[in-house]
């Protein structure tokens, strides 16, 4: 663990007055927030010497303001629908700016299954958290709003939040913070966006926590498409019950630097998740994922799938470990872990690890990272398509096996275009 | 036919050519006139998928003398998409499984390719399915197949006749099937030929690969050829194939040595 440089450690602590100042908040919150900041201080943040985050480009943290940019000055321009996507059918719409509910651009739910609820700031803030979570901290001690979803049990919900960031972050910072909880056998389909509205350099720091009970259903599908000169860390923790099943795709396009560290613990017998990621870096963009799953009860379920393309000077890193703690017998996980190589400068890595500490278990795990296949260049170019085309049909299809698992049609062809706009091929979104 | 109506489409003319260092084309030539169906015949080793490959222009596979005219363009200086656009279309004898690239897609941007080099517009996608359709009966292939990735999963009796289907959509100048019969059950291999046959036309010109005269029965040749060391070492008619049959490879091998 490392501690923070003392400059880097003041001015935390200043903004952090500032923050608490602004918002003039009721003192057990105001109590949370300073014990999220004095965990972190004691913590400090992460550095590329850390195993878990060398990979990651931490260099910004040096430079960037941490006062949220909702307490700043207003943006020069309000976020307005225009700059949203195309709204999902039957789908509750929340959309936050800068971390902070926008209610005139939301849709909300009208049944009354879910329970919704804002907080401000962190209801709850760790005393401590693991090294891997301490940007989870960091939200902690300077979120202002607090977003949480509580589902009835046996009920169901489908729900869109929007993650925009307007702000500069020489003006402030993003905290979305999330949480989800969901009752026994109720079904929840979740999709979390983060976009920004403008071609601004935004800071955002989102933590979403989630907990399914036994027999509940989760579809997660988070989806990062900030601009190009944003910088994300986000840190997801979820608890799987008895015989709940997580689904949670994840497509990360956005960002010049992002982190998404992901933590899932299967506690309960029987549970199952889906983990799948598909990650695009170009120019000098760092995409860097860490996920952590924990088998912690018999029988559970991991499937685990990443696919990422590092094209021009770009760095795409998944490190996905699988931990089967003793007693979880009957643990089946699978890890498929796939990078193509798409430019002379960039760089990819793949790293599975299963730690495993009890018999019984069947845990499989592929990683590869390479060029395109040479094979079906030549089979395409024959066809008498370009060399162009031929490589983008040919990367498309490297991420296909995580796209395919998107069962929301409509919100399938927005990734995809998505994708397809970040490999540049109008010739490739016609076909879709 | 005499040789002043012939109007020659293929013209490879000394052809030398070595793979990883290895010598395998040893001056070959051949000459392949429109309307005209060739079979090209040989033992193992041979060169015969050299052949194949040098025409399609395939990385690796490096010239080292001779020329080749195809349509009196010089064909060894196009790039393969090139070649394909003008008109020459490869068979694989192991096409290449490529999951996630639907055939449907393939099949649509190989059309538009050709289409876009000779100024067209891109092809209709309403029209086109239609067509698609109208030739996977005759390839006797499921609907299904439209949506499958290319080759993906598919049994050696499919994906040959996923090469023919290309063959018929994409319409070439000058087919080139290197080892289409190979691995085919009769069934199969008679809706492959009825293919091939579909193709046969004054414009259009085709090149048999094959290991054995069994094709032949169904695609009647105009010439054979056996091909021994990297060279052409005897021509003839489709007799020649039966006869090659009855004697074995050893007799022209061994005639050419």
């Amino acid at each position: 663990m490392s501690s923070l440089n003392s400059a880097l450690a003041e001015r935390l602590a200043a903004e952090h007055a500032g923050t608490a100042a602004a918002l003039g908040e009721p003192a057990t919150s105001a109590e949370t927030r300073r014990r999220a900041l004095e965990a972190l201080l004691a913590s400090g943040l992460p550095t590329s010497r850390d195993e878990n985050w060398k990979y990651a480009n931490l260099r910004p943290l040096e430079k960037l303001r941490y006062l949220p940019a909702s307490l700043a000055a207003p943006a020069s321009a309000p976020v307005t629908v225009a700059v949203l996507p195309p709204a999902l059918p039957d789908h509750a719409r929340y959309v936050f700016v800068d971390g902070v509910l926008a209610p005139a651009l939301s849709a909300p739910l009208d049944a009354t299954a879910a329970t919704l609820a804002l907080q401000d700031g962190a209801s709850a803030s760790p005393s401590s958290a693991s090294p891997d979570e301490r940007f989870a901290l960091l939200n902690a001690a300077f979120a202002v709003q607090s977003f949480e979803v509580r589902l009835a049990a046996s009920c169901s919900a489908q729900i869109e939040l929007l993650f925009v960031a307007s702000g500069d972050s020489a003006q402030g910072a993003s905290y979305p913070r999330l949480k989800l909880e969901v009752a026994p056998g109720a079904r929840l389909a979740l999709i979390e966006r983060h976009l920004s509205a403008a071609e601004t350099a935004s800071f955002v720091n989102s933590t979403v926590t989630v907990a399914l009970d036994a027999g509940a259903s989760l579809s997660h599908y988070r989806l990062q498409d900030l601009s190009s000169r944003s910088v994300l860390f986000d840190t997801l923790s979820a608890s799987l019950a008895r015989s709940a099943v997580y689904r949670l795709h994840a497509a990360a396009t956005g960002g010049q630097s992002a982190r998404s560290t992901m933590k899932v613990r299967l506690a309960g017998e029987r549970a199952e998740l889906a983990l799948g990621v598909a990650a695009l870096g170009d120019r000098q963009q760092v995409q860097d994922i860490y996920a952590l799953v924990e088998h912690a009860a018999p029988n559970a379920r991991t499937e685990q799938i990443f696919r990422g393309i590092a094209a021009a000077r770009s760095r795409v890193a998944f490190n996905g470990k699988i931990v089967v703690a003793a007693g979880a017998h009957g643990t089946d996980s699978r890890q498929s872990l796939k990078g193509l190589l798409a430019g002379p400068e960039a760089e990819i890595d793949v790293r599975p690890q299963l730690e495993i500490y009890t018999d019984d278990v069947r845990c499989s795990h592929g990683a590869t990272a390479g060029k395109l296949d040479e094979q079906m260049l030549f089979y395409l170019l024959s066809r008498g398509l370009s060399p162009e085309v031929a490589q983008r049909l040919l990367k498309w299809a490297f991420l296909g096996d995580v796209i395919a698992r998107t069962d929301l049609p409509a919100l399938r062809r927005q990734i995809e275009a998505r994708l397809a706009g970040q490999l540049r091929d109008e010739a490739l979104r016609e076909l879709l | 036919m005499t040789m002043s109506e012939r109007q020659t489409l293929l013209r490879i003319e000394d052809l030398h050519a070595r793979v990883e260092g290895k010598q395998i084309l040893n001056g070959l030539t051949l000459e392949v006139a429109a309307g005209e169906v060739h079979a090209l015949m040989g033992p193992n080793g041979s060169g015969k998928s050299t052949l194949a490959y040098v025409l399609a222009g395939r990385p690796g596979y490096e010239v080292t003398a001779g020329r080749v005219l195809f349509d009196g363009r010089d064909l060894l200086t196009l790039a393969p998409e090139e070649r394909a656009r003008a008109g020459l279309f490869l068979g694989f004898q192991y096409p290449v499984e490529i999951p996630g690239v639907n055939n449907v897609y393939l099949l649509k941007a190989a059309v538009n390719a050709a289409r876009k080099k000779c100024g067209l517009p891109e092809v209709d996608a309403f029209e086109f399915l239609a067509m698609v359709r109208e030739k996977m009966k005759l390839m006797r292939m499921e609907d299904s197949f439209l949506s499958r990735g290319v080759n993906e999963g598919f049994s050696g009796g499919e994906k040959k006749r996923n090469e023919i289907l290309q063959m018929l959509v994409l319409e070439p100048r000058l087919a080139v099937l290197d080892e289409t019969d190979s691995g085919l059950d009769i069934d199969a291999l008679k809706v492959v030929a009825a293919g091939v046959n579909s193709q046969r036309s004054p414009e259009r010109a085709c090149l048999l690969i094959t290991h054995y005269q069994r094709l032949l029965e169904y695609v009647a040749p105009d010439f054979v050829h056996v091909l021994v060391r990297g060279r052409i070492a005897r021509s003839g008619d489709r007799t020649l194939a039966l006869e090659l049959e009855r004697r074995g490879y050893d007799w022209v091998a061994g005639e050419a040595a």
